[in-house]
């Protein structure tokens, strides 16, 4: 009821006129939306359940009506900021040369300015440039380059172990391999730059990843034949989630021998290098091969 | 029987999705933020203003036009003309839409005349709006949120009831619309707080009912 009506019924009464007013015009009736009924078990389909057996990945988790389980909401904020985390480390300035690595870093100066401008992450600054023309080796056959990319975390966990790894398939089929350097603020293109300087015939960035949900410490490699400023993607090969859950480090430095032996052969990189000969050595990676049980690792323990 | 409720009805209403520029002009459109019209009629025109404004604090729309024919819906042009058009405009058919269905809300169930003797002959417009919207803030020069008494009666009650009115209560006078109006009525615009703005309403509704008991006070 409207409050001019109400006052104006006081004011009936005050002013001696007792006979009620004709009720008010009624309201349109709204009608309640139905009944909803929340179930509280998990339903889980037995097939996904039975493939997430051979996946870290967030398959087979169920629903509780139309919603996750809490269960899973909570692992999935806990790897979430394990994620965000991995995003926000940075590589310490003397990593690199305390570790025996030639150090590197691209025209970024902070690490905002890092996740802010991918462009002045594919360029060495001066110092560096100037750096690397001095000390490296040059005219060499494969050019590694650790760097941190997008998670510092995985290049300083994991990233040395694939270095030396991938070094030593490198040295063992007699090819030249360049001086072990450690690019900081580093996105996937710095590759042609170094590659360019040093005259490598094949450079290899192994560079933490986009951490996705449980792998802030995963390592991408990508390789590219004959590095010049202003290759594209497309004349790229890479690897990606290169941890212990995923590709083993000792793995992927073979198969990524494999690759650039490929890139030897073929003289070139990217989609039209042809992976066929490499089917049967590449194993698993072409589809091939058997996978063991993988386990979830949960980061939050749950009463239930 | 007195202070009955006159209820208004609504006689058309309409819209028009993409009007044609001249005529969004022409009506105070501003092709620059407008594209639809939505227009409504009703045999009682100042409930219709508040249902306008009303419609402003429930969609995007802004009142671009609304006006009173001259002589009220005793003399309309036809059985669709009422007392009043008025036009509001916004970016969209949706919001518009969602404004026109306000207004219509509040003509149903809020603003509406009252009658001030036995045969409701005295119509009387004592209505109180507790938070006004855009159109009445710009046009009574307020904020929008501001109380305000809509006070509206026949010249002579009128004049009684907004000087009862203005005396009784803490409010100020935004605009006074002395008579002729358009449908030869008077009418004002007080605006204070809250409770102000009902004491003043009470005094104002009082003071019309007191006119039209007692006409000739020379007898």
């Amino acid at each position: 009821m409207s409050t001019t009506r109400e006052l104006m019924t006081q004011l009936r009464a005050r002013m001696g006129c007792a006979d009620p007013l004709p009720p008010p015009p009624l309201a349109t009736e709204i009608t309640p939306p139905p009944a909803r009924v929340f179930p509280t078990t998990i339903e889980r389909n037995g097939y996904a359940e039975a493939a997430s057996h051979h996946t870290t990945a967030m398959v087979g988790i169920g629903a509780v009506g139309t919603r996750y389980a809490t269960d899973i909401v909570l692992q999935f904020q806990a790897e979430m900021a394990v994620a965000r985390e991995a995003v926000a480390t940075e590589l310490p300035p003397d990593w690199a040369a305390s570790h025996g690595l030639l150090p590197l870093q691209s025209r970024v100066h902070d690490h905002r300015e890092f996740l802010l401008r991918p462009d002045l992450g594919r360029r060495l600054d001066d110092d560096s440039l100037a750096r690397l023309r001095a000390q490296a080796d040059k005219g060499v056959d494969v050019q590694p380059i650790l760097a941190d990319g997008l998670s510092g975390v995985a290049c300083m966990e994991t990233g040395l172990e694939l270095l030396a790894t991938f070094t030593r398939e490198c040295e063992t089929r007699g090819w030249r391999v360049g001086t072990p350097m450690c690019a900081r603020f580093a996105r996937v293109w710095l590759s042609d730059e170094v590659g360019q300087e040093v005259g490598a015939r094949v450079a290899a960035i192994l560079l933490g990843e986009r951490p996705g949900l449980g792998t802030g410490d995963g390592l991408s490699a990508y390789l590219v034949y004959e590095p010049r400023i202003g290759k594209t993607d497309s004349e790229r090969n890479m690897m990606s989630n290169i941890h212990a859950r995923g590709t083993p480090p000792a793995q992927a430095a073979r198969r990524l021998a494999l690759l650039a032996g490929a890139m030897f052969d073929q003289r070139r990189s990217g989609v039209t290098l042809d992976l066929a000969p490499l089917a049967a050595d590449l194993g698993e990676a072409a589809g091939q091969g058997y996978r063991e049980p993988q386990r979830r690792e949960r980061l939050v323990e749950t009463s239930k | 029987m007195i202070l009955e409720p006159i209820l208004p009805t609504v006689l058309a209403v309409r819209q028009i999705h993409a009007a044609a520029p001249a005529v969004l002009t022409s009506y105070g459109g501003d092709p620059g933020r407008h594209a639809s019209l939505g227009l409504i009629t009703c045999d009682q025109d100042d409930p219709t203003y508040v249902a306008l404004d009303e419609a402003t604090k429930h969609a995007d729309v802004e009142v671009v036009y609304a006006r009173s024919f001259y002589a009220g819906s005793s003399h309309a042009s036809g059985p669709l003309s009422g007392e009043i058009l008025g036009v509001l405009a916004g970016p969209n058919p949706t919001e518009v839409e969602e404004g026109l269905r306000a207004a219509v809300r509040c003509l149903e169930h809020d603003a509406c005349f009252y009658g001030a003797n036995d045969d409701g002959s005295i119509a009387l417009f004592p209505h109180v709006v507790t938070s006004i919207g855009e159109y009445f803030a710009r046009e009574g020069g307020l904020e929008m949120g501001d109380s305000m008494a809509y006070l509206v009666a026949p010249p002579m009650e009128a004049t009684v009831g907004m000087d009862a009115a203005l005396k009784a209560a803490d409010v100020t006078a935004a605009r006074i619309f002395g008579p002729p109006t358009e449908t030869n009525f008077a009418a004002a615009w007080l605006t204070g707080t809250l409770s102000a703005c009902e004491a003043a309403a009470l005094a104002f509704a009082e003071g019309v009912v007191e006119v039209a008991r007692q006409p000739r006070e020379d007898r």
